[in-house]
């Protein structure tokens, strides 16, 4: 997923114009076919609700299959088509798209560091209430999974109660029973224990049962353990983030506790698990930015404006400070026009699927009669179809007549078109469907990454610009602005790229305005469209 | 294999020595990480008179990380799965290093004693109990008596 732009959903172009149109054409990738259908569909809709609102956008395929749909001298289609082209899409400008319907996203950047700030800065407000160290109040702030309003109000009627189940103080009857112990004990006078480490001769620490002279750890609660024993307990503990308590009662270990211990600042991992808590507690405000190794947190203040995003089937695209653009509600690469749930439905769907076809297209061949899926788990290559009797050749997936009794190897000449053009009527519908959207969307990660690599070229071709025809650096800024409009929609604006001439691309650069304009345009009408559709409920994801 | 902790070797020589009323654990032979356990079922239960199969394993990082307990024998309780796993507080989260491999088995036999089908891990079992505890109560006790038989 990572390589894929969404931006770079299908955009049409002008094939209309194009006299390689039909050159270009392939049924295979068939991309342009939707999109295109798609628009004028949507202008078909006014008068005729029929045939889309029946299905949903997954069910198009039979349309999109048969080319003999697209025929683009239809007179009707061509001139609604146009029509969307130049007049609704010119109103919709990129500022509309950003800020008109819809109301501002107010978010920041942040980095853990600013939240830990921000804890704190919460923690030093509540102050005057407890008054009790900060670090206590962490302690219960995060008891109370940062609910300020609860703990306040337990606070007041149970004070006590509360910082024996945090662990900051004891059970008084903990206290006499570990009191009684010692008085028991002649070695432990009946002194409450000091918190901290001791040395010890020939002592037996409980845990490990070792009997020796060793540097030994407690709380106050008098629960005495070697240090080796303690700190592996609290190298296993850093990690999940919780609070670490005396390994036989509530008592919490505080941070510098922990530091003695370990000997080196090992609290700070602690810290840090307790930033993710509080993130992870706070998910409807911050969200880390998905991005690999990006350690960027947006934050937004006011979330009572992403419902109306959804309802008007906007997402909610916020950008981190690496530059990083994503989704704030479902996490995933900017996806318009789709919304958050189409996008959902269709990762599920291909993250699944492909798993199955994966398997099913590697591991089984089908029966060239009857198209069952026949998986090959040992024997030779005569094969017999269990479904229908058929016998074939596993190699050829010809008939077996002809091979007579060449059992293991099949020198038969396959007719490769043949062949194929079976496999494909024989793949069941769903499918065939699902193959067809796959491909598209494998398609256009493949052109995304392609335009990267052409973006890439263009630096050279403009150095080429200035060295050869003389033309400044800001003049060849065109090429560069076009190819930034091209990122997000590929289309034969390409071609004009493709231009190896420097002459060539001075004497055609009015164009180059003309087609950045005209794909930009196409690409906010394709984006409002989506969303048309999302908004009348005419096309919905299936399963 | 590493030479076992001397703190399994004390465990294991107390659980010989002052055995558990009730409770048996013993070492196999081939691997001392490993008990047999039997369990009777606690007395005013369903499963009184039933005594119960488990198998003990402690692992590598024991007592840093709890034992791995595992019932044998078949059992009707609302905590304890088909495969013979238990939900059990001890065994996973509030696992402390304090904690010995009799207070582990002691607690197994309370909940025995105590089903909790509020918090539960094998579900048709634990709504059974919730909306018709006599009943569950009888399955259970029918399933003492055919799978956890005294020899």
């Amino acid at each position: 997923m990572t390589q894929m732009k969404s931006k770079t959903t299908p955009i049409t172009s002008d094939y209309i114009d194009d006299p390689n149109y039909e050159k270009v054409h392939n049924p295979i990738f068939d991309s342009e076919n939707i999109s295109s259908f798609t628009l004028t569909e949507i202008t078909d809709h006014k008068t005729d609700s029929g045939v889309l609102s029946q299905d949903s956008e997954f069910e198009i395929e039979d349309f999109a299959y048969s080319d003999d749909e697209f025929v683009y001298d239809d007179e009707e289609n061509n001139e609604t088509y146009d029509s969307m082209l130049s007049q609704p899409i010119k109103q919709i400008t990129k500022k509309e798209m950003s800020e008109g319907s819809v109301p501002n996203l107010n978010y920041e950047v942040l980095t853990t560091q600013n939240i830990f700030k921000n804890m704190l800065s919460r923690l030093d407000h509540l102050q005057p209430v407890f008054n009790i160290p900060r670090e206590d109040i962490l302690l219960l702030m995060q008891h109370y999974d940062w609910n300020e309003e609860r703990l306040l109000e337990n606070w007041t009627e149970r004070m006590d109660e509360l910082l024996v189940e945090i662990g900051v103080s004891q059970k008084t009857s903990a206290v006499a029973t570990s009191l009684e112990k010692k008085a028991e004990n002649p070695d432990i006078s009946g002194v409450k224990t000091k918190r901290g480490i001791a040395f010890k001769q020939s002592f037996e620490c409980i845990i490990c049962c070792e009997d020796k002279d060793t540097q030994t750890f407690s709380l106050e609660c008098g629960h005495e353990y070697c240090i080796d024993c303690y700190r592996h307990y609290i190298e296993n503990k850093l990690h999940n983030g919780n609070v670490i308590t005396c390994m036989d009662c509530s008592l919490a270990l505080k941070n510098i506790d922990i530091d003695t211990v370990m000997g080196h600042d090992s609290s700070k991992k602690l810290m840090a698990s307790s930033i993710k808590s509080f993130i992870q507690k706070h998910n409807k405000n911050y969200k880390w930015c998905p991005y690999a190794d990006c350690k960027c947190i947006i934050h937004l203040k006011d979330t009572s404006s992403l419902a109306e995003y959804t309802r008007l089937h906007f997402s909610p695209f916020v950008k981190c400070d690496a530059e990083h653009r994503f989704c704030f509600n479902c996490g995933f690469e900017t996806h318009a026009p789709a919304d958050c749930n189409v996008t959902n439905a269709w990762v599920k769907k291909a993250k699944k699927e492909s798993e199955n076809l994966n398997w099913v297209m590697s591991h089984t061949k089908e029966c060239p009669k009857c198209g069952v899926n026949i998986e090959k788990d040992g024997g030779c290559n005569h094969m017999k179809c269990s479904s229908c009797k058929y016998e074939f050749c596993w190699i050829c997936e010809g008939d077996w007549a002809p091979h007579g009794k060449s059992f293991y190897q099949c020198t038969l000449y396959t007719n490769d078109e043949k062949s194929k053009k079976k496999e494909s009527e024989d793949l069941s519908k769903i499918m065939k469907k699902y193959t067809f959207y796959y491909r598209v969307f494998n398609e256009h990660e493949i052109s995304a990454k392609l335009d990267w690599k052409l973006g890439q070229t263009i630096g050279s071709k403009v150095r080429a610009l200035q060295e050869k025809m003389d033309v400044s650096w800001i003049e060849g800024q065109f090429l560069t602005d076009s190819i930034k409009i091209l990122n997000e929609a590929v289309e034969d604006l390409s071609e004009l790229l493709q231009i190896k001439d420097p002459e060539q691309i001075m004497k055609n650069k009015l164009e180059f305005y003309n087609k950045s304009g005209y794909v930009e345009n196409r690409m906010y009408a394709l984006m409002e469209c989506g969303r048309d559709l999302l908004c009348k409920g005419i096309c919905k994801p299936t399963d | 294999m590493a030479s076992l902790p001397k703190r399994i070797i004390k465990e294991t020589e107390r659980l010989v020595t002052d055995p558990v009323p009730g409770i048996t654990a013993e070492p196999h032979d081939d691997n001392l990480r490993y008990f047999k356990v039997t369990i009777e079922g606690p007395a005013g239960s369903p499963y009184e008179n039933g005594l119960f199969h488990l198998e003990l394993y402690l692992p590598d990082d024991y007592p840093m990380e709890a034992p791995k307990v595992r019932f044998l024998t078949k059992i009707y309780h609302p905590n304890i799965d088909r495969l013979g796993r238990i939900c059990l507080d001890i065994l996973k989260t509030n696992w402390s290093p304090a904690l010995q491999i009799r207070t582990v088995l002691l607690s197994v036999q309370a909940l025995l004693a105590s089903p909790n089908p509020n918090d539960p891990l094998a579900n048709d079992v634990a709504e059974d109990w919730i909306k018709n505890e006599t009943g569950a109560k009888a399955k259970a006790k029918e399933w003492t008596s055919l799978y956890a038989k005294k020899e």
